[in-house]
């Protein structure tokens, strides 16, 4: 069994997989351990099969109940995907609005090699070049709205990178990993376009288009910013540096079981599928799956060891010239303070100021939803069709009062299949599934009918997703009294909304609105237009623990060492061997779904690794 | 009779065992109910995953492997000293010769898991034993348990679209089967028009391929069959509310209409009934033995609903019933297409999807 390698990486998702792929393509030795299983698609398989499966079951299965020590929500049931944890053996628990402890799936991606990008709808987004300045671009400002001690002003960081040092990498990721988009009405800078072409929309989506075009003319009547076809990660034509192939006919890609299920085909551009698999046939790398890390030993300012526990449970060390921890923000800031835990001399190194964990970030995000006045068919969608920048220019935000923009886009899987109508309805996140239709009392018989026919093929949701402002008390820490089944402390989220993010979230969610109603009312059909509500995720009951899938900061990157948690390239200041490249590095959560610039900064952390080896 | 045997796939098994059975926290937080206070099936997560039931293809064609499963059983060594042989004896196999389980490694090592996988038909129900070191042992991970009429305990798997009784006597599934009719939209003219005509217009290959034998299509699509399934496996917690909360309903049918079965009372005195439990007030109830009829209303409508349009081969949705009504239903008369194309995405004998094998 090696033990010795060039560079250990922890956690095979967005951040840890474009650092593999390059140092492994350069010749260096490079081991990825990584928690959970490698389920692979079917191609790669030698009975054709795969353990991600179309099953509405698999991805929020039967229901379990809470039985972790001492939170408020001990018995209640919850649902899980096959690749999410048990909440029971391994929590996320966050501080409710009444101050009483929760546990929670929210806060994990997904635990399996690829991590969060197995299950993800794939949209694709780059970040604006606006969203890597935020603190420059509202200096002097008196315009914002709901900040009245100036909060946005104080806590606001550029980052230490702008668009234009990350465009070059945002188009290498483009090409490696594999999206359908287009370019064009894009408000950034594309030195390349490397997206193959998308699918057709589905037809529900044409409301959507319509509602977002008739927005971009009233926000810019001379110049109107018109929607694009959103990027998202799945190929539609053979991908040739993946290797991939796509089916005879790639229209059978839109199912609808895509956001929130593997994909048995590999469509999907997973890291797994996109970057690791392909060299994984190389005799200078190697992926060690279902090994989970417990901590990190130092010696002076060195990560000399890494210690795991092997598929049995067995501990384990490894040593790295380079170690690159990539575990999903939460469960990265986790590992470091468990570490430091262990460790005095490693407690000073990474404590070196006190924002290991703060400045917790995740997205402000919500929207509208509606029935439209025909029924499509749902069940053909891969997951977001339209996508519109409009809210996202300098004007805008300045007309509004707002700090920062974000990208509004249609869903268009959601509510698509019967199971997901019946547990999502009324109730939208992954503590509360199914909520909202037990309570229901009239869904029987015809009753039941009724809910089907209104629902399926009708509904149309259009979403935000926003810059969160940055709060110094919004953070992670170790829980003081739960422990996972290492017997570890869990993490403990600590988080709320400022005002500023409660406006912008009422002023996007309104665009929302907007959309559908234009894309809605002015079109006739069998049935009559009927608008579900808008708003902001702020309002709802467990707001608190809403993180969208989208763990971010809690361990900001910077220039200078008493403002920040890592330096410009991700290594933690006061080590020389230890690099942070999920999620946690973020200063400010960008005005899109992160991924794509997880992994485009992955590939530029990785650039600079290969000059150190 | 024969059984195949493969080789257990390493990775396959380290797979699914790791997040399961790798810990070590024994805090019983897998309890819902379903365990006594000191067994240690409690500290595993999902326990009823074991033995681990997949679909199977030998690479040929899944479609021609569709009528199997493959059963991965696992034993995990807790202890310091490995064992020196791990079999499995059972009635999917000969009953006279134990099949032995494969240590199971990782880079090299021995993990302590030990692990054999065999081909067997789908819809089966089967019991087995481990027999460690030659001594008889039950399956000390999988929570199906079975006292057999020689008062012998066997351990008891069951295959994908499995329609044997599992959890009820036939009785309890009659009335439950009325109360899942009453919530399925099946019983409404046009739903029973579909269930009419839906089993009558498939041809006898498609009949081959999506029914079970032996299953009628009835106003439930299977959705209590479903329900069987998942009290014996996933939800086990959940079959004690069954258990009593059937056996109230039985007594308070029986009250108000003492000369009629309860599974063959009138649709209204079933209705009456499913609003009482609604409003958790259903006069003649124990409360004393079950407090909140209302929860139960609330576990039984998720179910039935999950059980008519889940995969069918959890149990429910027979013959893809339960879609097949959502696809006629849904229909574009213009172009004559179905709004819900769900053949489309999903893997042949059942859908049309050429690609995916299931
Ligand atoms: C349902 C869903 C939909 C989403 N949709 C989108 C979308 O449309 N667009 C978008 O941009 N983003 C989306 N996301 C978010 C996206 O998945 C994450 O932003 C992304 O995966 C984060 O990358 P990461 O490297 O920070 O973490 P991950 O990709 O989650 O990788 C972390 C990995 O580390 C492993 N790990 C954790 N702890 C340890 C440990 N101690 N030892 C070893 N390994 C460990 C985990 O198992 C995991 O595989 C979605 C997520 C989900 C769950």
């Amino acid at each position: 069994m090696q033990t010795r390698f060039d560079v250990i990486i922890i956690g095979s998702g967005a951040g840890g997989a474009p650092i593999a792929y390059t140092l492994v393509k350069a010749g260096k030795s490079v081991l990825i351990l990584e928690k959970g299983p490698l389920f692979k698609p079917q191609y790669q398989n030698t009975n054709g099969l795969s353990d991600f499966k179309r099953d509405e079951l698999i991805s929020d299965g039967t229901e379990k109940r809470v039985q972790v020590p001492g939170v408020a929500n001990y018995g209640e049931g919850f649902y899980s995907s096959h690749v999410e944890p048990d909440i029971n053996d391994e929590p996320h628990v966050y501080r409710g609005a009444d101050g009483q402890d929760r546990a929670t799936i929210e806060g994990y991606t997904a635990q399996v090699v690829g991590g969060g990008t197995q299950l993800y709808g794939g949209v694709s987004l780059r970040f604006t070049p606006t969203d890597f300045q935020l603190q420059s671009f509202n200096a002097g400002r008196t315009d914002l709205k709901n900040d009245p001690d100036g909060d946005v002003q104080r806590e606001a960081r550029d980052w230490p990178i702008s668009y234009d040092e990350l465009e070059p990498y945002y188009t290498q990721a483009e090409e490696l990993i594999g999206f359908n988009g287009t370019v064009d009405n894009q408000l950034k800078r594309f030195s390349k376009d490397n997206y193959q072409p998308p699918l057709e929309p589905n037809p529900i989506s044409r409301y959507a288009k319509a509602g977002m075009e008739q927005l971009g003319r009233e926000l810019n009547p001379i110049d109107p910013i018109l929607p694009y076809r959103t990027p998202l990660a799945v190929i539609t034509r053979d991908h040739p540096p993946s290797g991939r192939k796509v089916p005879t006919d790639p229209e059978t890609l839109k199912t609808s079981y895509v956001n929130r299920y593997g994909c048995p085909l590999g469509a999907k551009s997973n890291t797994w599928v996109a970057l690791l698999s392909p060299i994984s046939d190389q005799p200078n790398f190697e992926i060690r799956a279902n090994c989970i890390v417990t901590h990190l030993e130092c010696d002076g300012a060195r990560i000399n060891r890494v210690m795991y526990r092997d598929p049995s449970g067995r501990q384990l060390s490894v040593e790295g010239n380079l170690v690159v921890v990539a575990c999903s923000a939460i469960e990265s800031i986790r590992l470091l303070k468990l570490s430091a835990r262990f460790n005095s001399e490693f407690d000073q190194r990474i404590n070196q100021n006190d924002l290991l964990g703060r400045y917790f970030l995740t997205h402000c995000f919500g929207g509208a939803s509606a029935l439209m006045p025909t029924r499509n068919d749902k069940s053909m969608a891969l997951d977001a069709d339209w996508a519109t920048d409009c809210c996202a220019t300098e004007d805008f935000l300045k007309n509004n009062g707002l700090w920062a923009g974000g990208a509004i886009y249609n869903n268009t899987s959601d509510q698509a299949l019967p199971l997901s109508i019946g547990r999502n309805h009324g109730s939208q996140d992954l503590d509360t599934l199914w909520k909202g239709f037990i309570d229901d009392t009239r869904l029987a018989g015809q009753g039941l009918a009724d809910f089907l026919d209104e629902n399926i093929g009708r509904g149309l949701s259009v979403s935000f997703m926003a810059n969160q402002v940055p709060q110094r008390n919004n953070r992670i820490e170790l829980h003081p009294t739960i422990s996972d089944k290492w017997n570890r402390p869990v993490a403990y989220i600590i988080k709320t909304w400022h005002r500023h993010d409660q406006y912008l979230m009422d002023t996007l969610a309104g665009m929302c609105g907007k959309i559908l109603k234009y894309g809605g009312e002015n079109n006739t059909g069998e049935f009559q237009f009927l608008f579900e509500g808008q708003g902001g995720i702020f309002n709802a009951e467990n707001a608190l623990a809403r993180i969208a899938n989208h763990i971010l900061g809690g361990a900001r990157f910077g220039t200078d060492p008493r403002d920040s948690v890592l330096d410009i390239h991700c290594r933690a200041w006061n080590f020389d061997n230890l690099y942070v490249t999920d999620g946690s590095f973020m200063p400010t959560s960008g005005g899109a779904n992160p991924t794509l610039t997880i992994q485009a900064n992955s590939f530029r952390v990785a650039d600079e690794l290969l000059k150190r080896l | 009779m024969a059984v195949q045997v493969l080789d257990p796939d390493p990775e396959y098994v380290l797979n699914h065992c790791t997040k399961y059975l790798a810990r070590d926290n024994t805090d019983p937080r897998h309890n819902f109910g379903q365990f006594g206070s000191d067994d240690t099936r409690a500290s595993i997560a999902e326990s009823w995953r074991f033995p681990l039931i997949a679909t199977y293809s030998d690479g040929t064609s899944s479609k021609s492997n569709y009528a199997v499963n493959q059963v991965t059983f696992v034993y995990q060594n807790r202890g310091v000293v490995s064992p020196i042989s791990v079999g499995v004896i059972g009635t999917f196999a000969t009953l006279y010769e134990p099949i032995p389980l494969r240590p199971i490694q990782f880079l090299g090592e021995n993990t302590g898991y030990f692990a054999l996988t065999v081909i067997v038909p789908k819809a089966e129900v089967h019991f087995y034993k481990y027999l460690v070191n030659n001594q008889y042992i039950i399956d000390p991970i999988n929570p199906q348990r079975v006292t057999l009429d020689n008062n012998k305990t066997w351990s008891r798997f069951f295959t994908q679209f499995c329609t044997q009784p599992l959890s009820f006597e036939d009785w309890e599934y009659a009335i439950l089967q009325r109360l899942v009719a009453h919530i399925l939209p099946f019983r409404t003219r046009e739903g029973q028009n579909f269930i009419d005509r839906y089993y009558n217009i498939l041809d006898k290959q498609d009949k081959a391929a999506l029914f079970p034998s032996a299953y009628r299509l009835d106003e439930s699509v299977g959705a209590t069959n479903y329900i069987d399934c998942i009290l014996a496996r996933e939800e086990n917690h959940h079959l004690i509310d069954y258990k009593i909360c059937i056996s109230e309903i039985n007594q308070v049918l029986r009250q108000r209409n003492p000369f009629i079965d309860p599974q063959d009372i009138s649709v209204e005195m079933y209705a009456q009934l499913y609003n009482e439990m609604a409003a958790n007030t259903v006069p003649g109830w124990d409360y004393s033995k079950y407090g909140r009829p209302r929860y139960f209303w609330e576990l039984l409508r998720r179910h039935t609903f999950t059980g008519a349009f889940s995969h069918p081969k959890y149990g429910g949705n027979i013959g893809a019933a339960g879609w097949a009504y959502l696809a006629e239903r849904y229909f574009d008369t213009a172009t004559k297409t179905t709004l819900f194309n769900w053949q489309r995405a999903i893997e042949s004998p059942l859908g049309i999807n050429k690609d995916y094998h299931g």
